[in-house]
């Protein structure tokens, strides 16, 4: 996986580039926005990271022009600025996800994956099915092996953005904007016991549990 | 050369603008008064001259030139104000009060008239030369006759009224001039007062403010408009001054610890032992609740700076109520807590609803976080008799003492008892921004009281304006 950093505060830099690395991403980096693009019109990108406020071009420009000319490589927004109309002009110049900094790494990471794998499952399907998990989209019904499971609206909106994202690490904050649609820190745990009534209908009584709690990051569903 | 201040002011200016406008109109009127009066007196003069010449004709035609003769001679003695001269066939004067024709041409046929001049002598013996107007006639004999008439007098009279007229206008621009100056001194008088306040705050006292007279009149309106914006001005200074003074209160303390944190680790793994996994994982939590701090004064900051929430839309309040509970209910039940919603369907609210969101989640947040195990949340939507849209969430906790209300508000203010829970101190504040930023308010009030060992309890209500 090759990430393009476009991000003018070396230091800033440097550390995503390390820790990117860690989680056996490649990682190229340009310091400005004008590098930036030129790099990104290369192409051979998984995932972009760009920031907002930079000398020559701003992010939105650099994400804008790309999307202009249809390169269409998901792109994470990274800004100092977390106000909502910052984060809606972000989203309409066309980045896929919108982190406001200083951020956790563990919530990059998380996002960053989310939007690397996205790409691989383009289809629209009706079921999705992750081990003997199995959710049927058009009848919202979901079944683990041969035991159905009753849902409320809510925890079947949570169930199916943790399949979509099976195997991958979501965060808390992740969670909370994309299936609450919030962009603020609840500060509670609110998601916790979210994910703890959801666990207990989809695993209680198996004997593997999917639901999985990651450490310092959030959930992940494991098949 | 630069003019005086007075003449660059712009009420000058103005009436220079209206007086040459005034002194165009006079001009024409001027113009148009001289010429119409002036060609009346040349034509009533003409008509006279016309009866004098008809009446002497008259005469010629029963007596002949001796009979025109005498009554000439009659009239020159008798104080008749006209000038004859009576010519033979061959162009020889006859008689009259002058001695020649001013028209010289006696072969000219029909009436002829003429402006000229004659001269008089005045009561000093000195000449003056004064206008006059006459016509000539051939007579049927071949004799000619001009009559002539001074029309000094009348002149006199239009040459008057046009003086008078020069005077009047003259008289009309000083005394515009002057007002001129004075409703310019005037002006500037006020404008100097508020110059003044502005210059004041220029210079950095955001305690200047300009005078109101109580005149009620512009003036007035303007020096109100100022200190107004000055006085918002000043409270958001003073706003941002005291988040400033927050911010370095509260940052502080976790700053502090985090730094002493970082250092004792330093000196742990210098020294060979210990783990600096604890110390840091310490450090983090530190850090991110610098951060959130950071972020809600932020929030609050920008709110105040904005004065009204960005991007309101209309949305049915009880639908977003819903949709909250439907988050912290089962974070309720975890906690032993019965909750409860009472929601009004179909209001409408106007508000910023990620915002509004968000301040909801903190009234709930703090709700449930200061409501022990067994007691209740409740959480209403309703509309109040004057329209208000009323979001209230009540619970039985310890509640809030009566003389602390205002307090809580505030930013950064932790009553002693909630110290022990996690928090920033800026929820309630953050809450009251988001209100104030709609144009509602936050109101809080005592809880359902105490029975059972729980209460008094805590109301909270954010009432947001009526949609028109």
């Amino acid at each position: 996986m090759r990430i393009l950093i476009i991000e003018d505060d070396i230091e800033a830099a440097e550390a995503m580039s390390r820790g990117l690395s860690e989680a056996s991403y490649d990682c190229v980096h340009a310091a400005d926005g004008a590098a930036g693009l030129a790099e990104a019109q290369k192409g051979g990108f998984d995932v972009l990271i760009v920031d907002r406020m930079m000398p020559k071009m701003n992010g939105v420009e650099v994400v804008s022009t790309l999307r202009r000319e249809g390169d269409a490589t998901p792109v994470l927004f990274l800004s100092a600025l977390g106000e909502v109309g910052d984060r809606v002009d972000g989203l309409k110049a066309g980045a896929d996800d919108y982190l406001v900094k200083p951020y956790a790494f563990p919530e990059l990471i998380a996002r960053v994956e989310a939007l690397s794998r996205r790409r691989e499952t383009g289809a629209v399907a009706t079921t999705l099915k992750v081990g003997d998990l199995e959710m049927n989209l058009i009848a919202r019904t979901v079944h683990r092996g041969s035991t159905e499971i009753d849902l409320q609206p809510r925890e079947f909106q949570l169930l199916e953005f943790m399949m979509r994202h099976a195997g991958q690490s979501v965060t808390r904050t992740m969670l909370l904007e994309k299936v609450w649609e919030y962009h603020f820190d609840p500060q509670t745990n609110v998601i916790d016991v979210h994910i703890s009534r959801l666990r207990s209908k989809i695993d209680k009584g198996f004997d593997r549990q999917m639901l999985q709690t990651v450490r310092g990051a959030g959930y992940r569903l494991d098949p | 050369m630069r003019l005086p201040r007075i003449f660059r002011t712009t009420p000058f200016r103005l009436t220079l603008l209206f007086l040459a406008m005034f002194a165009a109109a006079a001009a024409a009127f001027l113009a148009y008064a001289y010429l119409a009066t002036a060609g009346e007196v040349t034509r009533r003069a003409d008509d006279e001259i016309r009866r004098e010449m008809n009446s002497l004709e008259a005469i010629y035609r029963r007596g002949g030139v001796s009979s025109l003769n005498q009554a000439l001679i009659e009239r020159a003695v008798g104080e008749r104000p006209f000038l004859y001269l009576l010519l033979d066939t061959r162009g020889e004067r006859i008689t009259g009060s002058i001695e020649e024709s001013p028209i010289g041409d006696i072969e000219a046929p029909g009436e002829n008239w003429t402006t000229f001049q004659v001269t008089d002598t005045d009561m000093d013996g000195g000449e003056v030369k004064r206008p006059a107007r006459g016509m000539q006639e051939r007579l049927t004999g071949g004799e000619t006759l001009f009559v002539g008439a001074d029309v000094g007098e009348s002149e006199g009279f239009v040459t008057g009224i046009v003086r008078a007229l020069w005077g009047a206008g003259a008289l009309v621009i000083l005394l515009g001039l002057a007002g001129g100056v004075l409703v310019s001194r005037n002006v500037s008088r006020h404008m100097a007062g508020l110059n003044d306040t502005i210059a004041a705050v220029r210079a950095g006292d955001l305690k200047a403010r300009a005078r109101v007279r109580g005149a009620r009149d512009e003036y007035d309106e303007l020096a109100e408009g100022l200190n107004e914006m000055l006085d918002r001005l000043e409270r958001s200074m003073g706003g941002l001054r005291h988040a400033g003074d927050a911010i370095a209160h509260d940052l502080r303390s976790p700053l502090t610890r985090l730094r002493a944190r970082m250092e004792s680790a330093l000196i742990e793994v210098e020294a060979g032992k210990g783990d600096p996994k604890q110390a840091l994982i310490q450090a983090l939590d530190d850090a991110d609740n610098v951060l959130t701090t950071f972020n809600a004064v932020l929030a609050i900051a920008r709110l105040q700076a904005a004065g009204s929430a960005p991007d309101q839309t209309l949305f049915d309040p009880g639908q977003l109520a819903a949709d909250m509970a439907e988050l912290y209910e089962p974070l309720c039940e975890e906690k032993g807590i019965d909750f409860k919603a009472e929601l009004i369907p179909q209001l409408t609210v106007k508000a910023a609803r990620p915002i509004l969101a968000q301040a909801l989640a903190n009234v709930i947040d703090n709700a449930i976080k200061y409501t022990p195990p067994g007691g209740a949340v409740m959480m209403r939507v309703r509309r109040r008799s004057s329209g208000e849209i009323e979001f209230s969430i009540t619970d039985n906790g310890p509640g809030v003492p009566l003389e602390d209300r205002a307090r809580v508000v505030q930013r950064f203010v932790r009553l002693e008892n909630s110290r022990s829970e996690p928090g920033s101190g800026l929820g309630l504040s953050l809450v009251a921004a988001v209100a104030e930023a709609h144009g509602g308010r936050l109101e809080l009030d005592e809880g359902p009281g105490v029975y059972d060992g729980f209460g008094p309890g805590l109301r909270v209500a954010l009432v947001l304006p009526r949609v028109e």
